[in-house]
């Protein structure tokens, strides 16, 4: 592998599902996007456009169909790379404790330090009372929390998030952002992070990308002009309004494209079901 | 009773009823009320069977009343004991073997797509075959000892484990997976932590309902290859004229069933504690 300048590097990457070869489906692509070292980007787009593909293939869950996606990792780490899920992404068969405890224990590290690193991220999050209980009986932010601090725990250098707070009320969405801040801001990792909100793209990222309807390709790159470290006041800034309305713009266009699509969709099904 | 109230023709009230103001009043009442349901209908069955017998309903030539059972001689002898002694080592020889067999070949061919293409439609074709039918070709290949009794036991109590835990396995939600291979999860790792853990409650459905199959099996086993245990004894009775003998023996037999079957219940609820209830209804 060549040197790469930065973290991560997305050159051409496509991405095409077909059941059989005749009903083919391109996801995505053909994308370009290079994410420095220590970057937080967002993607926004609308729903099927392929962002959480791409995290995937980043993750390595999924080969792109064509084109190439490199990473500069230290070969040194055991888990570079890890990820949170929107759901399904914590064992309801492993206690809170088992499941931050889960990456360490797949990476092999010692059992003494293991322990160590899980009391910590147990504390950080909040969880200490909760160690022995089993997911189920958490909320639903609890268990997110335990899924964040599950996938910080092994040190990633690259973290990504797949729409991790979709599930959640707004208050707790917002509690859960304002807390993902805090830890990122403290020690910068690299971090996808794919959402479906403007808002939560604009406070936590550093880049919010947007991507179009399927297939995916990037239609806008902006950087986020306010300073680290945020507050959560910021979102009640007038000048955090109008740069949410600018992106919404762009976004807005993609979005009725994919509901023409998939109204035309309906059209045909129609007429097949008259046919 | 329902939290609704027609106060007049154009209203409708939603108020608490006994369950929402004291929930814990309502639940004892509730579990009074299961559990009397729970022994008083099969109760009222014996009572009505002892009636039929009093009343000369039923014919005592042919049956044996639950008094008759209950007060029966046989069940004070040692020999009786003895019998259910030995039923229960081949039903438990046979139930485990076959369960160990069963979850070895299902999470083999839930696992893998090579050894499912292999395996599944010669199993398929095999569970389908009656296996009392299977004696001639036991007892040929294992002689007359215990082997092939308990081996039959095994082979039934196999097909019923090897189908739920494959299926449990595949079933596994995909979602689970991903996470532990975003950890990069090896093939063992992900077997260890997700796919066998995942799998265990719909296993432990498995186990329950292959115990009440163990108990089947064991007294059809039992009726036409053995001179000993719980089916020998019901047909003893049978061929000695004694309706006695043969209603204590079916009596125990329904009695090691629900005990069998409870028992596995019990330990998957021990060893699963956050698996949701096992919903689905007691075989046997």
């Amino acid at each position: 592998m060549r040197k790469l300048s930065c973290k991560i590097e997305a050159r051409a990457v496509e991405k095409v599902f077909s059941a059989d070869s005749e009903d083919e489906v391109q996801a995505l692509g053909p994308l370009d996007l290079k994410v420095q070292d220590g970057e937080f980007v967002c993607l926004v787009g609308p729903s099927g456009c392929g962002k959480s593909t791409f995290l995937r293939i980043v993750a390595g869950l999924l080969n792109p169909t064509a084109g190439r996606v490199d990473i500069r990792i230290n070969p040194k780490n055991p888990t570079p790379i890890s990820m949170v899920f929107q759901d399904y992404g914590i064992y309801p068969w492993k206690t809170v404790e088992g499941n931050i405890r889960f990456g360490l224990e797949i990476s092999g590290i010692p059992k003494p330090r293991t322990k160590e690193i899980t009391d910590h991220w147990l504390e950080r999050m909040d969880l200490k009372a909760f160690a022995g209980s089993y997911p189920d009986t958490l909320s639903g932010g609890m268990r997110q929390r335990v899924a964040i601090a599950r996938a910080l725990a092994v040190e990633p250098e690259i973290l990504l998030m797949d729409e991790p707070f979709a599930a959640l009320d707004a208050q707790l969405r917002q509690l859960l952002q304002d807390e993902l801040l805090t830890i990122w801001q403290k020690d910068q990792r690299t971090v996808l992070f794919v959402t479906h909100s403007l808002e939560e793209a604009i406070v936590l990222g550093d880049r919010v990308i947007v991507m179009s309807a399927r297939p995916g390709k990037i239609v806008l790159d902006q950087k986020v002009p306010f300073e680290r470290p945020r507050l959560p006041e910021l979102r009640a800034q007038s000048d955090f309004n109008e740069f949410k309305n600018e992106l919404w713009l762009c976004l807005k266009g993609e979005v009725e494209n994919y509901l023409e699509r998939v109204n035309s969709v309906d059209d045909k099904i129609g007429t097949h079901d008259e046919g | 009773m329902k939290g609704e109230v027609k106060t007049d023709s154009y209203s409708l009230s939603r108020v608490p009823t006994l369950a929402d103001t004291s929930p814990r009043k309502y639940n004892k009442r509730r579990r009074l009320i299961e559990t009397s349901l729970a022994f008083g209908v099969p109760g009222s069955l014996i009572v009505l069977w002892q009636l039929g017998f009093h009343y000369e309903w039923i014919d005592n030539r042919f049956y044996a009343s639950p008094w008759e059972i209950v007060s029966s001689k046989k069940l004070r002898e040692a020999e009786l004991w003895s019998e259910i002694w030995t039923s229960v080592q081949r039903m438990l020889k046979g139930f485990f073997a076959g369960s160990f067999l069963g979850v070895l070949l299902g999470v083999l061919m839930g696992v893998s797509r090579l050894f499912r293409a292999a395996f599944e439609s010669l199993l398929t074709a095999l569970y389908t075959v009656p296996k009392l039918a299977l004696i001639p070709v036991f007892v040929t290949l294992f002689g007359f000892g215990e082997l092939p009794r308990i081996a039959l036991i095994a082979v039934t109590v196999f097909f019923f484990v090897w189908i739920s835990t494959m299926s449990a396995i595949m079933g596994v939600e995909d979602g689970y997976r991903e996470a532990a291979l975003s950890f990069g999860a090896n093939k063992w790792q992900l077997f260890r932590h997700v796919l066998f853990p995942g799998a265990l409650p719909q296993i432990f459905v498995g186990l329950r309902i292959a115990a009440g199959v163990a108990v089947l099996m064991l007294i059809g086993v039992e009726l036409v290859l053995a001179s000993d245990g719980l089916g020998a004894l019901i047909e003893k009775g049978r061929t000695l004229f004694l309706p006695e003998l043969t209603y204590v023996g079916i009596a125990i037999s329904a009695l090691l069933g629900l005990s069998f079957t409870y028992l596995v219940k019990i330990l998957g609820r021990v060893l699963l504690p956050w698996a949701p209830e096992d919903q689905t209804p007691n075989q046997n």
